[in-house]
């Protein structure tokens, strides 16, 4: 399972488009602000290429709480912004009854606990514990994973993963396009009140 | 009608989790003998922070090349050697 191909150009687009809003090329700036400023950009960039998600929102939002990336948020994604950092009730999902619902987690936990091998009621009281203690340290990982249970919490991590294995192989590919010979010599062919304008490292 | 509906349910879990281990880095190793629900978890929760901190490598190196590099006369290049097949 991989990212689709719409989604990888996307991610390139609203990277590019994310260096040049905030500058990172050519504002002087230090390592650590810089690297700051491309890890925002590919954050952003990885949930706006994906669409609507619950982890997509949920990261939204908690990159808005930081103040410093607010104006950049608001910028790149325009109107977008607010309703991505709206709160929402309700998943998109075809809502069950609340009967149905609670039946259908009681089995998840219940089928959980099923896929290991059986070694007696000990071991199945602890490897109960040991699920709750994982999967809550998985909701902590999958942005917006705190309100999520069982099923959609699982759903969200496989998609999650998929964008950041995606963001990681990008971002890497892009690395190796910088570094790329016939670039660093295209690239010297700066203007040279630009070139005066990188004060080293 | 409810029966239905918790099967339904158990199948889906069984294909998320079976999704998960297959997207695993150790399960493409060893092949694709079942984790356990507690060891999958672990896995994946393991698996999403490596591939933070790989996020955050890659945001320095970048952030290194760029110091030395003006990204918008190579951007034409960048976008087509990126998209080129």
């Amino acid at each position: 399972m991989q990212a689709t191909k719409s989604f990888e150009q996307a991610f390139l687009r609203h990277l590019l488009r994310g260096f040049r809003l905030s500058a990172v090329s050519y504002k002087s700036m230090s390592l650590q602000e810089r690297k700051s400023a491309i890890k925002l950009s590919a954050d952003v960039a990885m949930a706006s290429a994906r669409g609507s998600r619950k982890w997509t929102r949920g990261l939204i939002t908690k990159l808005s709480r930081e103040d410093e990336h607010r104006s950049f948020l608001r910028l790149i994604l325009g109107t977008e912004y607010g309703r991505l950092t709206k709160p929402r009730h309700g998943s998109w999902k075809i809502p069950r009854s609340k009967k149905i619902v609670r039946r259908s987690l009681r089995v998840c936990s219940r089928r959980k606990n099923n896929l290991r091998a059986p070694h007696g009621v000990k071991s199945g009281v602890l490897a109960r514990t040991l699920v709750e203690k994982r999967t809550h340290a998985l909701k902590r990982l999958v942005p917006g994973g705190e309100s999520l249970d069982g099923c959609s919490l699982l759903d969200e991590a496989l998609d999650y993963v998929i964008s950041l294995r995606a963001q990681v192989d990008l971002m890497q590919k892009l690395l190796t396009t910088f570094e790329a010979p016939k670039l660093r010599a295209l690239s010297k062919c700066t203007l040279p009140e630009r070139k005066a304008s990188f004060v080293g490292k | 009608m409810s029966s239905r509906r918790s099967r339904i349910s158990e199948e889906e879990i069984a294909e998320l989790l079976s999704k998960l281990q297959s997207l695993l880095p150790e399960a493409r190793r060893r092949g694709a003998s079942r984790a356990s629900a507690a060891k999958l978890l672990k896995e994946t929760c393991n698996y999403i922070r490596s591939l933070h901190r790989e996020v955050d490598d890659l945001s320095d190196r970048l952030s290194e090349m760029m110091a030395t590099m003006d990204l918008d006369s190579a951007q034409a290049e960048i976008i087509r050697s990126l998209f080129r097949p």
